[in-house]
């Protein structure tokens, strides 16, 4: 048989692109419920560990259990820091925003999407919010719990797409970075109202951490990620307080 | 001004070579002399050039979640993203294939110098590398896609210029044995991307 | 050549990085960590193989013209399954995100496209999975090698356990890409003295 000719090619193409998108498409819609199941149970240990419970070991489901134990409840914010609607937190359907990245966006006013801040509330009363932002290569985000006061922090979870193992990537993996964020304060008015500080932080000061040596840039976005979901979080936090000292 | 300082970056700072390692494969294996690195490196900036773009307004459009969503409002959940490897991979190998075709037909001349060198590039990590570093970032528009592909394009053909001028002095040289040829070039390599590290971290 | 012989001569006498410098790119972009390279030697393994077996398969049909892209067709699709299967398994998850598009690149891995043209298209099925299977550990072999030193130095670690006493302080040039190229260059020199008849004139 002649392979050359042009039908011949033509419709031998056509074939292997069919089979191959047919088997991707099978693959894709199979395997999606345990990929997306996946990035639900690292949220959520992530957002508990920032709330210092220990997750490490856990398998996906007890990470779940453990999640539904613990959390108060959950909700959106919008821009005003006016609750617009709730996210379900029970067992079998937590409802969580995991797309940052869309969030991110609408808080740089770059448009197309709408602000829609998650809070999250423990049964402890401490509160976990989310922020993100870019590194040195790639997206850094992470969670910072806050103590009930609103100020206070009492721990915090990082993460990263492509940060340089070893240096950049020791936001996650250096757990001394992460504890130096336990018992921090956050400025609020001030601009700006949490500092990683390059060279050490100066003894005292309330509202800054000690960068990463070696890792300027990874640092630097991690600053600005933080400091600029603060400050949208900012009238959500203001309001808490005035309806608490009324 | 953020085209100028996106250009400067991504020849210098987020090299192909030295801070990705991309496309080594054909880096070490046509860097022995100034002439044929030359062709390879213009041939890289070409085909990145062409494909980037075209992925960028592919992944856009069709595979990003949401992306079709100007076909209808029924669309906007359906998210391919899971072909993009597939897609940007066919993009890139058949362009090069048309421009092989096209290259040979019209311009004879071009293509004993250049024409070789094109199979090569449809597995050159830094094509494909390229596209896919485009679809991490997320560029605001075809332009500024665009300016990146000419960017990194032109860092991939001056590392492999550099390699290929140190490698013709090289062999000049009295190298232990084992070492000779690819082993050297290794350990060149090595140290060049050492001293390409003092632009990381330059913010502009 | 023997089966035995296909199997053998790409873990030494033909190593794919050592001797014929293919697939270089991931494999200095891996090795920070055993883990990462541990879970990249076994996908590159997989893709080799099974694309090797199957355009040993198609070898007969495959018009001329449009080799390279049914070649890249085949691969890109085994490459996005072991991803996708990656992603959905709970243990490999946190690996395949810190691989990321190293996974994807594998598609343009000059080992895979380089032992298709090499060796699929003119063997048999079986010859051809093997010598897929073999230039996989071949390459992983490297992989892991370079890893063990980069994480035992760089991190004072092996697969995440301290491994280094208490108060050893970090090697960041070992942690950084260039360091793997040296270290590759390194192999080679012991490799060759080893073996003279790989020594270039």
């Amino acid at each position: 048989m002649n392979t050359n000719g042009n039908i011949y090619t033509i419709v031998y193409t056509t074939l292997i692109v069919v089979v191959v998108a047919g088997i991707l498409a099978a693959a894709a819609t199979f395997l999606k419920p345990s990929q997306q199941a996946n990035i639900k149970a690292e949220t959520i240990s992530q957002m508990l560990q920032a709330a210092q419970f220990e997750t490490a070991g856990l398998s996906n489901a007890s990470k779940l259990d453990k999640y539904a134990e613990e959390i108060e409840c959950a909700f959106v914010i919008d821009a005003s820091g006016a609750k617009v609607r709730d996210l379900s937190v029970s067992r079998d359907n937590i409802q969580l925003i995991d797309n940052l990245k869309a969030q991110n966006y609408a808080i740089a006013g770059k448009g197309g999407y709408e602000t829609g801040l998650p809070v999250y509330i423990l049964k402890n009363g401490v509160t976990i919010i989310p922020c993100y932002g870019a590194g040195l290569w790639g997206p850094v985000w992470g969670y910072l719990a806050i103590e009930p006061d609103g100020c206070t922090i009492k721990g915090a979870y990082f993460d990263h797409e492509s940060e340089t193992a070893g240096l950049g990537s020791r936001i996650k993996d250096d757990p001394a970075f992460r504890t130096q964020f336990c018992g921090k304060k956050i400025a609020w008015g001030q601009k700006p109202s949490f500092e990683i500080i390059k060279g050490g932080a100066p003894e005292g000061q309330e509202n800054a951490i000690d960068a990463i040596t070696g890792a300027t840039m990874t640092s630097r976005g991690l600053d600005a990620a933080i400091n600029t979901w603060l400050a949208a979080y900012e009238p959500y936090f203001t309001a808490v307080k005035t309806t608490e000292e009324e | 001004m953020e085209y100028v300082s996106l250009f400067v970056k991504s020849i210098f700072v987020d090299n192909m070579i030295f801070a990705y390692f991309l496309g080594m494969c054909s880096y070490l294996a046509v860097s022995k002399n100034v002439k044929t690195a030359n062709g390879l490196g213009l041939a890289v900036i070409f085909v990145l050039l062409c494909t980037l773009p075209l992925n960028y307004l592919l992944n856009k459009y069709v595979l990003q979640p949401g992306a079709l969503s100007w076909l209808g409002g029924q669309f906007a959940e359906v998210d391919l993203s899971f072909l993009s490897f597939i897609l940007f991979i066919a993009v890139i190998a058949a362009f090069v294939q048309l421009v092989e075709m096209v290259v040979e037909r019209y311009l004879p001349s071009l293509y004993s110098s250049l024409g070789i060198f094109l199979p090569l590039i449809a597995v050159n990590c830094a094509i494909l590398g390229g596209s896919l570093f485009m679809q991490q970032k997320d560029f605001a528009n075809v332009g500024e896609s665009a300016v990146y592909a000419l960017g990194s394009g032109i860092g991939w053909y001056l590392a492999i210029v550099l390699l290929a001028a140190i490698r013709e002095k090289m062999a000049y040289s009295n190298v232990p044995k084992p070492l000779k040829g690819i082993g050297i070039t290794f350990i060149t390599v090595g140290l060049m991307g050492i001293a390409f590290m003092i632009f990381m971290g330059i913010s502009l | 050549m023997t089966l035995k012989e296909t199997f053998l001569t790409p873990l030494f006498k033909g190593n794919p990085i050592t001797v014929l410098v293919l697939g270089i790119c991931s494999s200095l972009a891996v090795t920070v960590t055993l883990k990462g390279a541990l879970v990249m030697a076994l996908s590159v393994t997989v893709v080799t193989g099974l694309s090797n077996l199957v355009l040993s398969l198609l070898r007969k049909g495959i018009p001329n013209r449009v080799r390279i892209i049914v070649q890249l067709v085949v691969v890109a699709l085994l490459v996005i399954l072991v991803d996708q299967i990656l992603k959905s398994i709970e243990v490999t998850f946190p690996i395949d995100k810190q691989l990321s598009v190293y996974i994807g690149l594998i598609i343009t891995n000059c080992i895979v496209m380089g032992r298709i043209e090499a060796f699929a298209l003119g063997n048999k099925p079986i010859p051809s999975l093997i010598d897929g299977l073999a230039n996989g550990l071949g390459y992983g072999m490297i992989l892991i090698v370079v890893a063990f030193f980069r994480e035992l130095f760089g991190s004072g670690t092996l697969f995440g356990l301290q491994v280094m006493p208490a108060g050893y302080v970090t090697n960041n040039l070992v942690i950084l890409p260039p360091f793997a190229l040296i270290l590759i260059g390194c192999i080679i020199w012991i490799h060759r003295s080893a073996d003279k008849s790989l020594q270039e004139k």
